[in-house]
């Protein structure tokens, strides 16, 4: 079948039937503006069914309509019955291109269903963007350890399957389309089918040291860090600050400091008001993942990437700079008390 | 007796890689290799579950001849056999094409009960050929596991690590697996298994001799993905460097710019 016969993108919003996962809405508000661009209608695809305040939310993001799939298997999050549905729904409506959330369930599934319709699957874009030419989109991601961007595509095949980190896209709703499209889709899976069962669940302890979402200031310290022994004077100067410590992803290789912390592509994305860098050379890999109001970077190599991110870059030793800076601000607010 | 699949990928060392900018492919050629780290984590696992279960394991890579390497240190490490596809062929492959010619291998040396691979490759970093891999065994998939807990009669149960907590899960057999590599760190080989991992026999396998091969469906024709441009990142305008000569005069200039700003 050519390419000209799939029509449309289609984005699967992720929840737990309460609420859509943040990665959905940042993903419709996104396609949003790709699909003005190609003329293709917007779907939203849920599985199992979400209440009506949730379904605003998403028509909110800009959707020409909600596609819901209900029938039995989907009790419970699993690979076997949405990567079947995924492939019923793709071979009956030829949706052009699908978008999944990359969460650790979406990247189980989503390259899945691209093997049995034996299609293009990409993952972790940081940019989308189309070509007219060829009605190809293209799957803009850093490769080769930062050091160059790939432009990736799907040229024959179709649809165009990608998985997209949480807090790649911003969420930007641009407001209700003035007709909602409602589609429902009857796909029963066989529960006996389903090979992978959850036993047990136990939430991990919410340590709010480990959570950056919702931090305004983060010091991120970088591998120019010498031991974990010189960690502490970061964790003041973040104390002092009111705010988080984070990390790179080779702190996180070499033990130091928990994944949960590492920023970046591969990592968490952060959005902050002031976002300080130790040590840190500024590869596209861990920059791709820091969008703050003011971006200070302390860099002993004055030709560090990091200085073409950053508002204010001071050249010098990372711990003596942060020694200097912790006395500066004690100073700072023992004055102003 | 479990039968043991380890995927296992030799990479070049990203720091020192080049892309070719007429193909878009990575130009390994005289860069130094290493085994992908994760999959040491991988083979870890495959080995644990080993001595506590039994089996065999079968280690299998595809890439260039070069790739004999990556099997033979993992041999050391504790693998039964070998097994390396490789030829021009196979080269420029994704994920859709690399899965397909694994799985057509794989079979040709019989069924497995479980597959373990790495979390992603430090090159391709795609994360998501263990899934294409376990789709195309038609294998269950327990991906980010951080312990085993138990095999018995067709199924494995095991602890993974979700967003927020962690989750018990039981799988049917033959079950693919990927691990976190905090509780699977790669143990370092004896110095006899090393010097036997040396000489040890390795299959080979090349396109003509692999069994029912599809030749449209591997290397690049059998690529579902292309990269038809790659750039240089662009650099933004470089912020204010601060550099007066002195740290402590750099950082009052800094501070005072920063509550200017009204951000401390
Ligand atoms: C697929 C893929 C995904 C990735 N995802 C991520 C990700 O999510 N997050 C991430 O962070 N990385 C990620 N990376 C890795 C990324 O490419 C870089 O390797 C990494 O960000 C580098 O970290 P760094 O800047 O801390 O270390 P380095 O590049 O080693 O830089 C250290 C810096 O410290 C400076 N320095 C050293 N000593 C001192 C001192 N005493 N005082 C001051 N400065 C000093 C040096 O000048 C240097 O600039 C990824 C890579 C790949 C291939
Ligand atoms: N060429 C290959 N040969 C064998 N295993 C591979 C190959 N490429 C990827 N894998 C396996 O798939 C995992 C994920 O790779 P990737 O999807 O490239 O990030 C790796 O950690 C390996 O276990």
């Amino acid at each position: 079948m050519p390419k000209s016969d799939y029509k449309n993108m289609w984005v699967s919003v992720e929840h737990d039937g309460t609420s859509a996962a943040s990665v959905g809405l940042e993903l419709c508000c996104e396609l949003r503006r790709l699909c003005d661009r190609t003329g293709d209608r917007l779907y939203a695809v849920l599985i199992g069914p979400l209440p009506e305040a949730e379904i605003q939310k998403i028509a909110d993001c800009g959707v020409d309509g909600i596609l819901t799939v209900r029938g039995t298997g989907y009790d419970f999050p699993n690979i076997d019955a949405w990567t079947n549905a995924f492939t019923v729904l793709c071979r009956r409506y030829r949706p052009s291109a699908v978008f999944v959330g990359g969460t650790v369930f979406g990247r189980d599934f989503a390259p899945r269903f691209a093997i049995r319709l034996n299609t293009g699957c990409t993952s972790d874009a940081m940019q989308l963007d189309w070509d007219p030419e060829t009605t190809d989109i293209q799957f803009i991601e850093p490769a080769v350890g930062g050091k160059i961007m790939a432009v990736i595509t799907v040229p024959e095949l179709r649809p165009q399957i990608g998985t997209v980190r949480p807090g790649t896209f911003r969420y930007a709703p641009t407001g209700k389309r003035p007709a909602l499209e409602r589609i429902d889709e009857l796909i029963d899976f066989d529960p006996a089918a389903i090979r992978v069962r959850p036993l047990r669940f136990t939430p991990d302890e919410n340590d709010p040291e480990l959570d950056l979402s919702d931090a305004d200031c983060i010091v991120c310290v970088g591998n120019g860090l010498k031991d974990s022994e010189h960690l502490e004077r970061y964790r003041t100067l973040a104390r002092l600050l009111g705010g988080k410590i984070g990390c790179t992803r080779p702190l996180y290789d070499r033990g130091i400091l928990p994944y949960k912390l590492q920023i970046g592509q591969s990592g968490v994305m952060v959005k902050t008001k002031l976002y300080i860098s130790f040590g840190v050379s500024g590869a596209v890999n861990h920059t791709a993942g820091v969008d703050a109001d003011v971006f200070v970077a302390v860099d002993r190599n004055p030709d560090a990437q990091i200085f073409s991110y950053c508002d204010y870059g001071i050249v010098g030793d990372m711990d003596e700079v942060c020694d200097e800076l912790i006395a500066q601000l004690r100073a700072k607010m023992a004055a102003s008390v | 007796m479990l039968k043991i699949l380890v995927c296992v990928k030799q990479i070049p060392d990203v720091d020192l890689v080049k892309m070719d900018p007429e193909t878009g492919n990575l130009v390994r050629a005289g860069v130094p290799t290493l085994t992908n780290p994760l999959d040491l984590n991988a083979l870890e696992a495959a080995v644990r579950t080993k001595e506590r279960c039994g089996g065999r394991i079968t280690l299998i890579t595809m890439g260039p001849p070069a790739a004999e390497e990556t099997l033979r240190e993992c041999l050391a490490v504790g693998g039964d056999e070998a097994v390396l596809i490789t030829g021009r062929p196979f080269g420029g492959a994704d994920t859709l094409s690399t899965s397909y010619t694994i799985v057509k291998a794989a079979e040709a040396l019989g069924k497995f009960d479980l597959i373990f691979c790495g979390k992603e490759s430090l090159d391709g970093a795609t994360g998501q050929m263990a899934s294409q891999l376990a789709e195309r065994f038609d294998a269950a998939q327990i991906s980010c596991c951080l312990t085993i807990e138990d095999i018995a009669e067709g199924r494995i149960r095991a602890v993974r690590a979700l967003e927020t907590g962690r989750e018990t899960v039981e799988a049917t057999l033959p079950c693919l697996l990927t691990v976190e590599k905090d509780n699977f760190y790669g143990r370092l080989p004896s110095l006899g298994a090393y010097l036997a991992a040396k000489t040890a026999p390795i299959t080979v396998f090349d396109e003509t001799s692999l069994p029912g091969l599809d030749p449209a469906r591997i290397g690049v024709p059998g690529s579902g993905t292309v990269v038809p441009k790659i750039y240089p990142p662009e650099l933004p305008e470089p912020g204010q460097i601060i550099r007066t000569g002195s740290v402590k005069t750099d950082v009052g200039r800094l501070v005072s710019l920063l509550a200017e700003k009204d951000v401390i």
